[in-house]
Parts: C-alpha cells; sequence; structure tokens
C-alpha cells in the first residue's frame, strides 16, 4: 500500500533518531557493552582482593576505579549518541537514496529544518543522564560482587538487566520534564 | 639459584628489643552472621619483631589481619598502630597509616590490568610524599625487583607469572613505599615447598635488610 508519504521521510526519521532513538539505542547497547564491561571487572578486582590491595596500600578506590569510570560514560556517551544520530542519520539517507533518488541536499535539508532546539537539547540532556546511570549501576554491581567467580557473572549480568530498566525510566522523566519546556 | 637451608632464629627476648610497641589488638571481637570469628583477641607486635599467628583453616587469621590495617571494621575492641586508634581516624589519616605497613595478600593481588612496572609504580605515584625528594621511580622499581630476584619481568602481565613469581612481585610491590612492618597473610600457600622455602628466606633477609616487625 502506497501513501505517498515518502517527502514526510526525512523530517519523521530526523526526529525519531535524535529524540528517541539515537539516544534510547545507543545507551541500551552501553548498558551490555560497558555496563557488563565495568561490572564484570570491578566485580573481578573485588574477588581477587585488587581492591581490597589498592585501599591496603593507602589508596581510595572508590576515587579511583568508580569515579573515573562514572565520569567517562556520563562524559562519552552523548558524544557517542550525537555519533550514532550522524550513522543513522546518513543510513537513512542512502536507504532513501536507493529508493527514490533523493538528493543528499535535499534530504538533510529536510532533516534539520524540521528539528528544532526541543528535539536536540533534552536528548542530548538525558544522554548525559544514561551514561551516569550505566557507569553508576556497572560500577555499584561490580563493587560489591561476592561469592567467587560465579558473583563476577552476577554482577555483570544485573549491571545490564538495572541499568537497562533504569534508562527506560530516565528516558520517561525526561520526556515529562522536556514537556513541560518544549512544545512536544 | 642456590636455596639456603631455612634456619629461624630462636625468639629474642622481648627485653631486648625496643620495647616500643607498634601494633596492638585490644580485646577485639568480630562477627559474621552467628559465626563469632574474634573473640577478645588480643596481640602485640613490637618493633623490629616477627611475630607469626598460627591457626588453622577458618580460625580467623586473615580476618584478625584484614581487620589490623582497616579493611574489615572490627564489632568491639581496639586496634592501636604507631599509638593511634585506627577505629577514631579519618579517612586521610587511616590511608597515611596504611603507607607504613604493608600487607602481602594471600593470593598476591596484583593489578591484573597493569604490568609488573605499573603494578609497583603505582603505590608510589599515589604517595609520592613518602619518597625522597627528587627520587627515580624507574631505579626505585629496578631496585625492589631486583631485592625479589625478579628485575627481568618488568614488563610483563601478571598473567605470564607463576604463583611464585606473582608472589615475588606482590611482595616488591609492599617494599617499595618502605613500610616500618609488613603483615604476610599466609605468604606461602599454593605454592610449592621449595618456592615456599624461596619465599620464606626472601622474608627473613627483607626483615634483616629494612628492620621491619612483621606478622604472619
Amino acid at each position: 500500500m502506497e501513501f505517498g508519504a515518502e517527502s514526510w521521510m526525512p523530517a519523521m526519521v530526523g526526529i525519531s533518531i535524535v529524540r528517541e532513538i539515537g539516544p534510547v539505542i545507543t545507551a541500551l547497547i552501553c548498558a551490555g557493552r560497558v555496563g557488563s564491561g565495568i561490572g564484570a571487572e570491578l566485580g573481578s578486582m573485588k574477588v581477587t582482593e585488587q581492591i581490597d590491595a589498592m585501599e591496603a596500600s593507602g589508596t581510595n578506590p572508590f576515587k579511583y576505579l568508580v569515579v573515573t569510570r562514572i565520569a567517562a560514560a556520563t562524559i562519552m556517551l552523548p558524544i557517542l549518541v550525537i555519533f550514532a544520530d550522524t550513522v543513522a542519520l546518513f543510513g537513512s539517507y542512502l536507504v532513501e537514496h536507493n529508493k527514490g533518488d533523493v538528493s543528499f541536499q535535499l534530504y538533510f535539508n529536510q532533516v534539520f529544518e524540521n528539528l528544532e532546539f526541543g528535539d536536540i537539547i533534552p536528548a542530548t540532556s538525558k544522554s548525559f543522564f544514561f551514561g551516569f546511570a550505566i557507569g553508576l549501576v556497572g560500577c555499584y554491581k561490580g563493587y560489591n560482587s561476592t561469592k567467587g567467580t560465579a558473583g563476577v557473572g552476577l554482577a555483570a549480568n544485573s549491571a545490564v538487566v538495572l541499568a537497562s530498566m533504569i534508562l527506560f525510566i530516565i528516558d520517561f522523566l525526561a520526556v515529562l520534564v522536556a514537556s513541560i519546556f518544549y512544545e512536544l | 639459584m642456590k636455596t639456603p637451608s631455612l634456619s629461624f632464629d630462636k625468639p629474642v627476648p622481648t627485653d631486648t628489643l625496643k620495647q616500643k610497641v607498634v601494633v596492638e589488638l585490644i580485646n577485639v571481637h568480630k562477627k559474621f552472621g552467628d559465626n563469632e570469628v574474634l573473640k577478645g583477641f588480643n596481640l602485640k607486635l613490637y618493633d623490629g619483631e616477627n611475630l607469626i599467628v598460627v591457626g588453622k583453616s577458618g580460625s580467623g587469621k586473615s580476618v584478625m589481619i584484614k581487620c589490623l590495617i582497616g579493611l574489615i571494621p572490627v564489632d568491639q575492641g581496639q586496634l592501636v598502630v604507631f599509638g593511634k586508634d585506627m577505629s577514631k581516624l579519618e579517612k586521610d589519616d587511616l590511608n597515611e597509616i596504611r603507607t607504613e605497613i604493608g600487607f602481602l595478600f594471600q593470593g598476591s593481588a596484583l593489578y591484573d590490568s597493569m604490568t609488573v612496572r605499573e603494578n609497583l609504580e603505582f603505590p608510589m605515584r599515589r604517595h609520592k610524599n613518602k619518597l625522597t625528594e627528587g627520587y627515580d621511580s624507574e631505579q626505585l622499581i629496578d631496585e625492589a625487583l631486583e631485592s625479589v630476584g625478579l628485575a627481568h619481568t618488568k614488563d610483563m602481565m601478571p598473567a605470564e607469572l607463576s604463583g611464585g613469581m606473582k608472589r615475588r612481585v606482590a611482595l616488591a610491590r609492599t617494599l617499595i613505599l618502605k613500610p616500618k612492618v609488613i603483615l604476610y597473610d599466609e605468604p606461602t600457600s599454593g605454592l610449592d615447598p621449595i618456592t615456599a622455602k624461596e619465599i620464606i628466606f626472601l622474608i627473613m633477609e627483607i626483615q634483616k635488610k629494612l628492620k621491619t616487625g612483621k606478622d604472619i
């Protein structure tokens, strides 16, 4: 069935990618990749007494291991989201171009004409919170893991599950807050 | 390398030692659920003294040694290290005291994402104030590794080392800040008898060289 809505495609794709798909999908992938990595690494350091060794040498392991990871996740996730948005928009252009012979300039003109601050600012802001949550949950689960190697697996697993759930809650809250300031 | 025969000196009568108590545990209690591991434990370690705590598995030796350095909080009792009550210290002061105490973990606890050099460099970077001004970190690392006979492992990762080598590197890491007291938590557990003998000999050599108090 044809709706003849091809001309709307760049705008629809642009808005949906920038507002929701880009940040949420990137954050979910990072929760799986980064969250589990942090959980497993810290968990293994915990069970092999490396964290205790750090503490025994007079170093604050919380500052060295936790703060740095949370800061890195918080700063890097928005950058990754921008990168993912760019790749996604370019990918959608390639599909459009293949199907409907839309020019590069026309496609991106339509994308940016329909994007507003109300789309970009809340999406970028929530990416910081996504990154913070992924780092925090991964560190918490890893730092508090017990029961040897089984505990490391559990820490990595539960870091991904909990972080993913928290991401949806943050996303829900972000939409609520954004709707107060911007007409969505 | 020829391994010298192991010999323990007769215990030195305490009246011949400097009577300065460096570590003291007074009536320490520690419970994990219903299992009371330490029941009114008392211990005194004098400056330069070798003290060996012996007990069967699960009797609380590791718990006691971890309580001593503040890794496990005690339920009741006093831990006095260099005249300071550990339970009353702020985090920064506690960390300062910890730099005076070396701790060799049962499982070596080397940082497995770092090379041997970085493992030894780590405490130095964190506690530059403990080292003499204008120190050469590379030289200190070389000296520490040479003292445990592993100068060639500097750029290796912990995963590439054998159990005995890991224990030696961990010992070198413990020595790098020149602690006044060294705590060894079963330093020969899991090692073959020959390596265990070498490690014990090394520990005694280090004690003679640095004149540290030690608690095993």
